[in-house]
């Protein structure tokens, strides 16, 4: 599906680069192949392409450099899983979490909180890997090093869950929504929270689906009501 | 119950609900279509921005890292927060309360198989757009290719449009039907919503770490509780704070390593 909208992106370059309507067509066929990848990291290959189909254009590329069909194929896994794993799995998780405390704490600009974090990251890098995946014609090696994306992946899930630990300790400072009615001290809620949570972790791991966990949940609430304990 | 301010409304989010759909993989994916984001926007449209802060910010937690990896689709976590949010406001007029909130987002669990068989639906027909567009010739290729491009983000509109229209409706009879449940049941859904901020921190730790004990999650626990107590600071600072002692976290054991 991304081939769709990648080749797209290309029509002013190529429109622009193969004034003969032969060889515009069969460039623009080329880029119509499968391609799937990480889409913010598509912009690096996108960059490198337009670079690849420059030189080609202009004579520039010899024979035996790597055409824009092979760049492709190779970039897009590798690069499709260091995003997914940065993008999807660290950075918005990050955003997120700081974005909930301040929703549990009654912040009401927490979701603006949440676009400027996640998109301050990802607009930068979106644009920069554009030009840097043209200047470099697609070194994905050059990349790697530049921008440490495993080791800012580390940084941020280690300090999601700091968060959501704060999260959890803050639990009497909660929007009332979410405060149970209890007279116990503070630090007591909080470690059973915490508590809670781990013993969910632990289910969880053991195979449990989140849907039928709160399917669960709700039947146990539904439970604890007619027992007459809430 | 479907008076013309409620058909008003369905169609409004619906049309609302569709463009923010568009984010989530068509076009820009700049979050607005997560549901920290797309329930707050959708309870401010309707008149109860509370209700989507809350719905939006729970299902955010359970769904943040249901990732779309390959050609996996999640489940719908926009169509879900967009449509509790919007039960919520239509049926609880002037803020819903605790119960209908957390019977709201037990509902959005409904909505999964839907929103999954319709993506998986939509993507399979965008695919064929592709074809078409190969198939073109000459002079067509490129205007062919543009039109396969926007008739795929349209597709992605109108399934969401879709799904909104159908589940709406059926979401408000639910609802109705709720409000008119004992009262123990609605004591229920207010206890599963306060229970729910606890199954999403498990599901991202679930996610995040290898270990249920994480040192991390246990370091921030601790330092809130610490600044909470003897400095009594606002959550706002706790919060940041929190993202401090994280960070220095790291720094330590990258040094020590």
């Amino acid at each position: 599906m991304q081939s769709l909208g990648f080749s797209y992106a290309l029509l002013p370059v190529l429109k622009k680069l193969y004034p003969d309507r032969d060889e515009f067509e069969a460039r623009l066929r080329l880029h119509m192949e499968y391609f799937n990848t990480q889409p913010y990291l598509a912009s690096f290959i996108l960059g490198a392409v337009v670079r690849l189909e420059e030189d080609r254009a202009a004579g520039r590329a010899s024979l035996a450099a790597i055409d824009a069909a092979g760049l492709k194929a190779a970039l897009m896994a590798p690069l499709g899983a260091l995003g997914d794993s940065f993008f999807w799995g660290s950075l918005k998780p990050l955003a997120a979490v700081i974005a909930v405390a301040l929703v549990m704490a009654g912040v009401w600009w927490a979701p603006i909180l949440f676009l400027a974090l996640y998109n301050l990251w990802h607009v930068g890098l979106r644009l920069s890997l554009l030009f840097w995946g043209y200047d470099s014609s697609g070194d994905a090696m050059a990349l790697m090093e530049r921008y440490s994306f495993t080791r800012m992946a580390r940084l941020f899930k280690a300090i999601s869950l700091s968060v959501l630990g704060g999260i959890l300790a803050g639990i009497s400072g909660w929007r009332p929504e979410f405060v149970p009615n209890l007279t116990l001290p503070g630090p007591v809620v909080a470690g059973a929270a915490l508590t809670c949570t781990l013993i969910i972790v632990t289910v969880l791991r053991r195979g449990g689906s989140p849907i039928k966990f709160m399917l669960g949940l709700a039947l146990f609430c539904l439970a604890l009501a007619y027992a007459g304990v809430v | 119950m479907f008076d013309l301010h409620t058909v008003l409304a369905i169609t409004g989010v619906a049309l609302v609900g569709g463009l923010i759909g568009l984010d989530r993989t068509a076009a820009g994916q700049f979050m607005i279509s997560q549901p920290i984001v797309a329930a707050p926007l959708a309870g401010w449209l309707l008149g109860d921005v509370t209700a989507g802060l809350i719905i939006g910010a729970m299902l955010e937690l359970i769904w943040v890292l249901d990732m779309p990896i390959g050609s996996f689709v999640p489940a719908n976590a926009t169509v879900s927060a967009v449509t509790a949010t919007a039960v919520a406001a239509l049926t609880s007029p002037g803020g819903a309360p605790r119960s209908v909130l957390g019977f709201c987002i037990l509902l959005s669990v409904g909505t999964v198989p839907f929103t999954m068989m319709a993506d998986t639906y939509v993507r399979s027909w965008n695919s064929r757009l592709l074809d078409a567009a190969h198939a073109a010739d000459g002079a067509d290729a490129a205007r062919s290719l543009s039109r396969a491009h926007l008739t795929g983000l349209f597709a992605f509109f109108l399934k969401s449009v879709v799904l909104y229209v159908l589940l709406l409706p059926a979401g408000l009879a639910a609802a109705a039907l709720f409000l008119r449940s004992p009262d123990r049941v609605q004591v229920s859904m207010e206890l599963f919503l306060m229970l729910l901020p606890l199954l999403g921190a498990a599901l991202v730790v679930r996610r995040l770490s290898i270990s249920a004990l994480d040192p991390f999650l246990l370091t921030g626990f601790i330092a809130a509780g610490l600044l909470a107590m003897v400095f009594h600071l606002h959550a706002v600072m706790i919060t940041l704070l929190t993202v401090v002692v994280g960070w220095l976290g790291v720094r330590c054991r990258e040094h020590r390593s």
